[in-house]
């Protein structure tokens, strides 16, 4: 795999691979340049109707309550108060719940959650890669259906099920489901077919090795950039999560970002509490940019993700 | 995946590590049987929180959704009326038929958009296709809480600075949240949020297409619309497909954008908007958890029907594996 390899190299052949792709067949296409340029300006189009809201997110977290109302979205308009907005998100205003909370919950159950995930992913795609079993391929499909069972219908049943066991307004009842991942455990098993070879684990079992052993020294340093991917996935995945803390979560102390910035958009739109407003735009632009820059370093471990599950899925 | 068929479900119980009741091979092949318990060992921390947190909660659900809780009386046990009720009420109704409409347009035009700028940037007919790229896919990192609270202040009648161009532009007073164009303005926010993601997976299939494929086509004379639409599109329809059962699982379950905007126009968004959104505001809302546990597992068994459906199309036409 190229991952092994030392990065530059890699880079470099991933430079001089994208040059060949690019170049030599653009210019056989026989595509007049006025083409190119039109195509280029659609895509110009549709950069901006992606941006847009993300730059109006920048520049409304630096305006009063007023000022997001009366002045015009795209612009900066009156005293910049970005920082006194930041400020606000440590206090608890009207009684909503201290923003400040919300991003440690988040934080604590996309990193508990993701780490919890990326272990369970990693040991299960593992038994599934390299072991056969009685009932294996079964209990794998049985995984794989998983994937169907819609979030919004497991939801409500778990809650049904934590007011019988007193894990409602528990932060447990967020953390471990979040560690069931069906498409964790089909990234890792995909991953480690073609990473792990056979061979080299049944040289270390002659040797004498234990199972666990092997598991920890041989095959999980061997599918590093796989749990990166399938550890990223998770904690977007919790990060963004609304439905479940939504309907477990009733103490506001408790609430993730998404729930909690719902609770703000509830009392700041009906008018009761419009001073909301400022700490729902500055929150918004907290809770996007840490996954932003997350992305932008990591890219290429997303689309890691993406490729196995789009070309063997 | 290759396909073999092992055994009964009445195996898993020994892949679990109980072993009971299948006594039918020796016992002592003590390497397999050590490897087998490895096997079993490595699986079960994940089996164990599947059963805990999605089984025995689906089962209970389904226990439940038998009972009807009175004030006078209690929880007593009703059979399916709750079933019935759900089934014939026409506001959850109304809520599927919106989502299928909502899925049978957002869905393919997400998936349009998304093929059509994958496939260019492939092609690298785009200058700095790269920026392109990574912008798109930008809005896969913003939650849909917070994508909708944006989209919300957007397109704010009268305030908002989208509603403020198409004044300027003479277009009149358009209200986005009107009950006429809510629909669609979700749709807009859906494909907002959706289109980056399934591009960057269409491009990285795309990418996965040998290059001498292309080569020999333009060596045909093909021009490139011809090379996108009869030769790439075929090639990538398994991701194609796959894309598509995502994305319409995903628009069947719709709520989150319709409950933030409902904060701004509850008007607009009725208690049943959504199949979704119905069983949070029975359950939760009124308080009546046996018959939002009913409509939850009815939504699961719409959503699962589709979801076979489809799976047996793909088989019958050889793409699933």
């Amino acid at each position: 795999m190229s991952d092994s390899r030392s990065s530059r190299a890699a880079a470099r052949s991933a430079r001089k691979r994208a040059a060949e792709r690019d170049q030599v067949p653009v210019g056989l296409y026989g595509l007049a340049p006025a083409t190119s340029w039109v195509l280029t300006a659609v895509a110009a189009l549709f950069a901006v109707f992606f941006l847009a809201p993300l730059v109006w997110l920048a520049i409304n977290a630096t305006k009063s309550q007023a000022d997001i109302y009366s002045s015009f979205g795209f612009w900066f308009a009156g005293p910049f108060r970005l920082w006194q907005n930041v400020r606000s998100l440590g206090q608890d205003i009207s009684g909503a719940g201290i923003f400040a909370h919300w991003l440690g919950n988040t934080l604590l159950y996309a990193v508990a959650g993701g780490v919890g995930a990326t272990i369970m992913s990693a040991l299960a795609g593992y038994g599934f890669s390299r072991y056969r079993f009685r009932g294996g391929n079964a209990l794998f499909l049985l995984v794989m259906a998983t994937l169907l069972v819609p979030l919004t219908s497991i939801a409500l049943p778990l809650f049904l099920v934590y007011a019988k066991v007193g894990l409602v307004n528990s932060v447990w009842g967020m953390i471990l489901p979040s560690m069931v991942s069906p498409i964790g455990i089909y990234l890792m098993r995909v991953y480690i077919d073609a990473s792990v070879p056979k061979d080299l684990l049944e040289a270390a079992r002659l040797d004498g090795a234990g199972e666990l052993f092997i598991f920890l020294r041989i095959a999980l340093p061997l599918s590093v950039p796989g749990l990166m991917t399938v550890l990223l996935i998770s904690v977007v995945a919790i990060w963004n999560n609304y439905f479940l803390p939504l309907i477990i979560f009733s103490r506001n102390g408790l609430y993730p970002l998404t729930v909690g910035l719902s609770a703000l958009s509830h009392g700041a739109e009906t008018g009761s509490k419009a001073e909301l407003v400022p700490v729902l735009i500055c929150g918004g632009l907290v809770t996007v940019l840490p996954l932003i820059v997350l992305f932008l370093l990591l890219e290429r471990y997303f689309r890691g993700g993406m490729l196995q599950g789009s070309v063997t899925g | 995946m290759t396909q073999q068929v092992i055994g009964a479900p009445g195996d898993w119980a020994h892949a679990g590590g109980g072993g009971s009741g299948d006594t039918a091979r020796p016992r002592r092949g003590r390497a397999v049987s050590r490897r087998e318990r490895a096997g079993a060992f490595f699986i079960a921390p994940h089996m164990l929180m599947l059963a805990l947190f999605m089984l025995v909660p689906t089962v209970y659900a389904i226990w439940s959704s038998l009972f009807t809780t009175k004030i006078i009386g209690g929880r007593q046990f009703s059979g399916l009326a709750n079933y019935r009720t759900v089934l014939g009420s026409g506001e959850f109704w109304s809520g599927v038929v919106r989502v299928l409409v909502f899925g049978a347009i957002q869905v393919p035009l997400t998936i349009a958009l998304a093929f059509a700028f994958a496939a260019l940037f492939d092609a690298g007919v785009i200058r700095g296709s790269r920026f392109f790229r990574t912008v798109f896919f930008m809005p896969f990192a913003v939650p849909g809480v917070v994508a909708s609270v944006m989209w919300s202040f957007l397109l704010l009648p009268g305030f908002g600075p989208y509603a403020r161009i198409l004044a300027d532009l003479g277009l009149g007073k358009v209200d986005f949240f009107s009950s006429g164009l809510i629909l669609p303005t979700i749709m807009l926010i859906v494909i907002w949020e959706w289109t980056g993601y399934n591009m960057t997976i269409l491009y990285t299939s795309l990418k996965a297409i040998p290059k001498e494929v292309t080569e020999a086509a333009v060596l045909e004379g093909a021009s490139l619309w011809r090379i996108i639409l009869s030769i790439k599109l075929p090639m990538v329809m398994p991701s194609i497909v796959m894309l598509l059962f995502l994305n319409a699982v995903g628009a069947l379950q719709l709520f989150t954008e319709p409950s933030i905007l409902a904060a701004f126009q509850p008007q607009a968004v009725s208690f049943g908007f959504t199949p979704s959104l119905f069983v949070y505001n029975t359950a939760v809302g009124s308080g009546e958890y046996e018959l939002g546990a009913a409509a939850a597992i009815i939504l699961a068994l719409i959503i699962g029907g589709i979801s076979v459906a489809g799976f047996a199309v793909r088989r019958r036409n050889g793409e699933f594996r």
